[in-house]
Formats: C-alpha cells, structure tokens, sequence
C-alpha cells in the first residue's frame, strides 16, 4: 500500500480544497454485430463553459481485433490507456502472440479494481472481435465492473442515446421487430445500418448536449483490420 | 558485443517482486502484477473521506463517480437442498446501467455466490475467493467446506472495513454436512442461516418468501416460490429489475434453473390472478 | 395613525432567501431553472446601436430551447438583449415594458433609454441579486442613441459597445479587435454577427442562431435569425414506425352519444 505518512504536527491539520477530478465531457458509443464492431466517439473536449480543443481523440485502437474508448476525466483516461497498452506489450514479448480481446477485458477490469480507493475517473468501452471473429462489447464501471453488451454509451450524452439504442439496436418496445434479448451478445444489425444508427445518434446527441461536438471518430473493426473514419459534426 | 545485448534480453525469468529493470522487463508476466493483492491509495490526509467525497457508496448521493450497483438477491434450505434467486438490474444513481446483470457467481461447482451493492466489489471479491478455494483444493486434496469458504471471503472484506467497501453476499453450497447458507456483508459479519435476502428489494422478497416458505415443499415448488419472492421485489422495488436468474443445489452440485423476463412472469401471474378471481 | 415606523421591518424581506439556503445544505435540491447562458451585445454605429444575442437555452447541460428569443421589447424606440434565468429576464424586461408604456400615457412623451435604465437598476437593486437578470439595453431617444449594460446587482456602465452572459469574454475579443466609432449600418451589423458567432462557437453556453436589432432614429430593425450558421445535419435514415409497433393490451370502446328509437320531435310548435 502507497499511504503516505502524516507530517502535519496537529491533529486539526485541514486538507486543501484540491480536486484531482474533471470532468471533459464527451460521449462514447459501441455497436458488436455479427462480424464487425463500431466504436464511436466525439472528439470535443471541454470544461466548464469552455472548450478545451475540438480535437482530442478519445478513442484508441490497442491492435488490429481490439479499440479502447474512454470517458471522463483525460489525464484518467490517458493513463488507463498508457497501462493497458504497456501491459498488452508486455504480453505480446513473453507470449509471442497478441491479447485477446476477452484477456484485455478481463486485466482491464483488474486495473481498475487497483484503484478501487482512488477511483480512475474514466468510464470505458472496450470493443473488437472475439476469437470466434464475432464483434464483441465490454463496458465498465469506474473500479471495474463489467459486462459483454451488443451496444453500449457513455459519457456526456449517454442519457441521450443508450434509450435510442436499447430501442433501434436491441428493438426494445417494437412490437412485430425480431427480439433481441439482454443475453444475445452480438446485434443482428447489417454494419451499413450501424453506421446509419451510429451517425443519427451523434448528431441528435449534439443538437441537445452542449458537452457533444465537433468531430465524430468513428473506428469500424472487422477481420481485415481497423478502419477509422473521421465526420464533422456541429461546432456551436 | 552482440553476446552482451542477447545476454541482456534473455535473463532468467524472474517471479513476483524482482526488482524492475530494462535488463528484466521484458521477462515480466504481466499476470504475475496480481499475484499479491495491493491497492493503490488517494496521497491525502484521510484517504477514506476522501474516497466517500468522490464516490457513492450510498446509492442516492450525487457524487462525481457513479458505481454499479446490484439490488434483490435471494437464497434459501428446504428439505430438497437450496435454492437461489436473483434479478439482473444493475443501477448507477438514477440509471440503468444494465439489465442483464449475472448476480450469480459460480465459485466453483459446489459453490455458489450472490452479488449485492457495488457490483465491482462483489465481483472481485468473489473472484478472489474463487481462486483460494482452489488453492485450498490442491492443498489439502479435498473441497472446501462452505463455512471455511465464506469465512475466508468475510475475513478478507474485514480486513478493508471501514474503507468503503459495499457488498451483501451469500454463500451456498453443499459440502460433507449437507446444504449450507451464509449471509456475509462488508461490515465483516458472517451468519448461518436457512433463509435470507438482500439488497434494497429484500424487503419485499422476505414477504412472499416468508408466506411461503415451507421447508418440507418440493423442488418445482421451492423454486416457483423463489422466483415468485424475486419477481414481487422487482414489481416494487425500482432498484431491481430485468431478469430472473434461479439456481438450484444439490449434493450432486449446484445446478442452473432458468432465466425469465420479469415482464413474463407479469403477465403469467395476472392471467393466474384472474382465473383464480373467476 | 400610528406614525412610528417599525425600524426592523422596513425593505425587503430575505426571510425565505436564508431559508431556501439553510434547506439546500441540509440536502434539499431546489427546482432548476432555465439559464440562458448566453451571448449578448451592442454597439454604438454612425446612425444609432445595434444589439445582438445567439438563441440557445439551456437547462444545465441539456439545450432547453434551440431557437429562443434574448431581445425583449420595452418600447417602440427601445429593446433590450437579456442573460441569466430566462423567467427573470423575461419578467423584468416585460414588466419594465408596460411602466414604459403607462409613462408614456401619462407623459405623451417618448419613452427616455435613461428612465429604462434607472427603472431597471432600481428594481435589482431592491433584489440584492437574487433576480438573476444581466441586461444590454439600447434604445433612441430624444437625446439620440444609448446603450447600457445592467449587472443583476444594479450597477450600470454607459459604453459604446458592451458584450454580456457566459460568451461575453469571446464576443468582445471581436469587438476589441474592431469597434471603430462612426461605422456604417451594413459594417455594424457585421461586427455584432461575427461577435455573436464567437460567442455561438467558442462558449459551450451559447449557441445555434444569432438575432440581431438594428435601432436608428425612428426606426427598428429587429433581424430575427439574421444569421443561422448550425444547421442540423440530414439524418441518415428514417425512423418512422409501422402501424402496430406499441402493443396493445386492452381495448375498451365507449359511445360517447346514445342513439334511441324514437319518433322524431316535433318542434314546429
């Protein structure tokens, strides 16, 4: 355990009011079909009022089956992704072969736990192919709780779009739509009609959340590799 | 020359705890780094208030970082071994996080765990336990008794009390004196017991649960009144919801039952209502 | 008459303002209120002012209303742009609105930009704050062209060009840049859209359209969405239902006239 000792000489020592946590804003969005997977996310990264800069990616592709989003606060983030990247290197040189995607979920959520008392601030999705070659979605907790999911959003309009998804992707309350149930772990949606969803989400979440923005990244993983698409998306 | 830079990328693999250099980096097992457990800690005066200003370990505060949380659990003995019931909701604040949750956690065959409060808690916990009763196995070339398994769980959450930590689990399973039940929590306490339910729908299990409940009913009966106590705690309870989840044990080992749409169940019990009204 | 005056219950009472304070820190949440969180401005040009505001409204991080109005009437010669809680702004300015308009009526004269203003720093002031209205007011009067800015406390400044709400800081790095004194009309207008645009792009506050109000000398020019630079975006594809996607689970058909055999009536008589 890293506690460090108390130096204060009284016992009424007073701890400045210093927050290590910001929030930047900015959503996050995952779709598993059959075949492929969509990561989506905005690249907006604000606080407050302001906006830090339009363009700060998010998202990270870690290798050519598994993409990283994550939300919340950036320094967080950045670390999260640094560790699981570093780990994932790590891996690949005692075991000469790539992470699966399950594994990377599996130390992801570990990593997290660490920090149970000293919580990261970022909220993640983890997308890519199983090793069936099925699309697959993990999405986090804070201190690493997790869970395979067809479709999943986060962040600053997560209350805006997951509605629009358990409705157009998991054809809740749509009566005479195949059933999707909680347990199917992929979507029966074609990639061209994620894309469609995937696209109207973000410029719908834009319109009503001012933290939304800017560009829209989106990475679409299949068996070829990782495509990363970039799309405007309103400045205002 | 080339000798020294093999010779410096291919040193003995070194086990937990060597000390970190280029020379041995690469040796490193990843998987090794959890070997111990070891948590980091906030750098401030008291860790602990600092943990609760940032955090809800109470689900109703409006705190920076939402947690998981998981809701009505059940588990009961009759006369034909132990059933355990659990819904699916997990709720972060005022939102669903998800409804399809797995609030049973397979520990190993003859043991079974039960998630309720923070869902990471629980989940890592009882991972953890998972992994020391299989030490215990091979140790001692025998199972473990479900006294000794919870006992173990319960000793490791009290050795974090007071730190935050949020978890209601019961530990079930058969071992060499039968069917057994107990109730552990993040406080550390550790009861045994025939019947119990917890989370925030708990209350209205016990209700239907404690009508109902008749240690000498049959199996298809035990488990209809578990889901039944599970379902009623849904309808009224806003933190519970999704699925039904029901899981059965017996000296064989525990055995998956079945997993129903609460929203089934809704319509079946209100057909029922009606014809008994008739 | 008792002509004693009770000196501890004269002015305002803040009774409930303690409180509704006292309530919060033993964690009651009060209502939340539309904020419009908000760029306005004005300037002075050649012939008279021009006033500028965007139209976004928000309620915390949720756009409440895309297309809202900031420039609120007061009197034929004189409008006003508003930021903060939308209701206090709305209500002060409509209420300021028709004492200009009784004045008027009693004065036979034209409404004075100063009376405006002293009516509206008065009324904050009483308030101590607690009316969340921060206000640009332009108007032409007999004295020609004035432009105020009114802080919710009840300070003013008289200045030939002011920007206001949480956009002001980016609006009037453009005025900065280039205000001139004697602009032409067209050059006016331009600078209010382009510092009203700052603020639309550059505040998370503030957004979609800008509406600008060009005040001369016997004339209004109110511009609503002279310029609309955030248009939504076509969306991908259409989300209509089919007919039968909400389940239906009872159906109970009422008549709402009773239909009875009967002979008809005879109303000739």
């Amino acid at each position: 355990m890293h506690v460090r000792p108390s130096t204060h000489p009284t016992s009424q020592a007073k701890e400045a009011a210093f927050s290590p946590y910001e929030d930047h804003g900015g959503t996050n969005l995952a779709i598993a079909g059959p075949d492929y997977c969509l990561l989506a996310s905005d690249t907006r990264q604000s606080n407050g009022y302001n906006i830090n800069t339009r363009f700060a990616p998010k998202t990270f592709k870690l290798s050519n089956k598994s993409v990283l989003a994550t939300a919340g606060c950036q320094p967080d983030c950045a670390m999260v992704t640094t560790r699981v990247k570093q780990s994932m290197l790590t891996y690949k040189h005692n075991h000469n072969k790539e992470m699966s995607t399950s594994a990377i979920a599996q130390m992801l959520s570990i990593m997290l736990y660490q920090r149970r008392f000293f919580p990261y601030y970022d909220f993640n999705i983890l997308g890519g192919l199983d090793e069936d070659g099925k699309g697959c979605v993990y999405s986090y907790d804070a201190v690493g709780s997790y869970e395979r999911v067809p479709c999943s959003a986060f962040g600053s309009a997560s209350a805006l779009i997951q509605p629009f998804l358990d409705n157009q992707v998991r054809n809740k309350n749509q009566l005479g739509k195949p059933k999707v149930t909680e347990f199917e772990p992929v979507t029966p949606l074609p990639l061209a009609e994620a894309l469609r969803i995937c696209k109207d989400s973000f410029t719908s979440a834009t319109e009503r959340d001012i933290y939304t923005g800017d560009y829209l990244q989106i990475f679409i993983i299949t068996r070829e590799g990782v495509e990363e698409q970039i799309h405007e998306l309103k400045k205002d | 020359m080339l000798s020294e830079i093999v010779a410096q990328y291919t040193s003995e693999p070194t086990g937990y705890g060597a000390e970190l250099t280029p020379g041995n980096f690469l040796a490193r097992d990843a998987a090794k780094q959890f070997d111990s457990l070891s948590f980091d800690l906030p750098n401030a005066e008291n860790p602990i208030d600092f943990l609760n200003t940032y955090t809800d370990v109470k689900s109703d505060n409006d705190n920076l970082i939402k947690l998981a949380h998981g809701t009505t659990t059940l588990a009961f003995k009759y006369a034909g071994g132990v059933v355990v019931a659990v819904d699916s909701r997990a709720t972060q604040g005022s939102v669903i996080a998800s409804q399809s949750v797995k609030k049973v956690i397979e520990i190993n065959p003859y043991l079974l765990g039960t998630m309720a409060g923070g869902a990471a808690d629980c989940f890592f916990w009882e991972r953890e336990l998972g992994r020391r009763c299989r030490l215990y196995e091979l140790r001692n070339k025998e199972r473990i008794s479900v006294a000794a398994a919870s006992k173990l769980l319960a000793n490791m959450v009290y050795s974090y009390k007071g730190m935050g930590l949020s978890m209601g689990t019961m530990v079930s399973g058969w071992d060499k004196t039968g069917p057994n039940l107990f109730y552990v929590d993040n406080d550390g306490t550790r009861l045994k017991g025939n019947l119990f339910s917890v989370g925030s729908g708990a209350t209205f299990a016990y209700g239907v649960l404690d009508t109902g409940y008749d240690h000498e009913m049959n199996k298809a009966d035990a488990i209809d009144l578990g889901k039944r106590s599970i379902y009623h705690a849904t309808h009224r309870d806003a933190y519970s919801g999704g699925y039904v989840r029901i899981y059965h044990i017996n000296k064989e080992g525990w055995e998956f039952i079945s997993l129903t749409d609460v929203d089934e169940l809704h319509w079946q019990y209100a057909d029922e209502s009606r014809n008994r009204g008739a | 008459m008792d002509a004693r005056i009770d000196l501890n219950n004269i002015g305002f009472d803040f009774d409930l303002t303690k409180r509704n304070a006292g309530l919060e820190a033993n964690g009651a949440t009060a209502p939340k209120a539309t904020k419009t969180g908000t760029t306005i401005v004005g300037l002075l040009f050649k012939d008279g002012l021009v006033l500028g505001a965007d139209t976004r409204a928000t309620e915390g991080p949720i756009v409440a209303d895309k297309n809202c109005e900031k420039i609120h009437y007061i009197a034929p010669n004189m409008y006003c742009c508003g930021a903060g809680t939308a209701a206090d702004t709305e209500f002060t300015t409509n209420m300021i609105s028709s004492q200009m308009e009784l004045h008027r009526m009693s004065t036979g004269r034209e409404s004075r930009v100063v009376t405006a203003m002293t009516l509206l720093k008065q009324y904050l002031f009483r308030h101590q704050g607690h009316i969340s209205a921060a206000l640009v007011l332009g108007g032409f009067d007999v004295t020609g062209p004035h432009l105020y800015t009114i802080y919710p406390h009840g300070s003013t400044d008289k200045l030939p060009y002011v920007t206001m709400g949480s956009g002001s800081l980016a609006a009037m790095s453009i005025f900065e840049s280039r205000w001139r004194s004697d602009m032409e009309r067209q050059e006016a207008i331009d600078l209010v859209k382009d510092a009203i645009e700052a603020g639309i792009f550059n505040d998370l506050g503030s957004g979609s359209n800008v509406d600008v109000c060009v005040i001369e000398k016997g004339k209004v020019d109110y511009l609503r969405n002279y310029a609309r630079p955030n248009e939504r975006a076509q969306k991908e594809q259409s989300y209509k239902f089919p007919r039968g996607t909400t389940a239906v689970l009872k159906t109970s058909i009422r008549d709402l006239v009773q239909v009875t055999e009967d002979t008809a009536m005879d109303i000739s008589t």
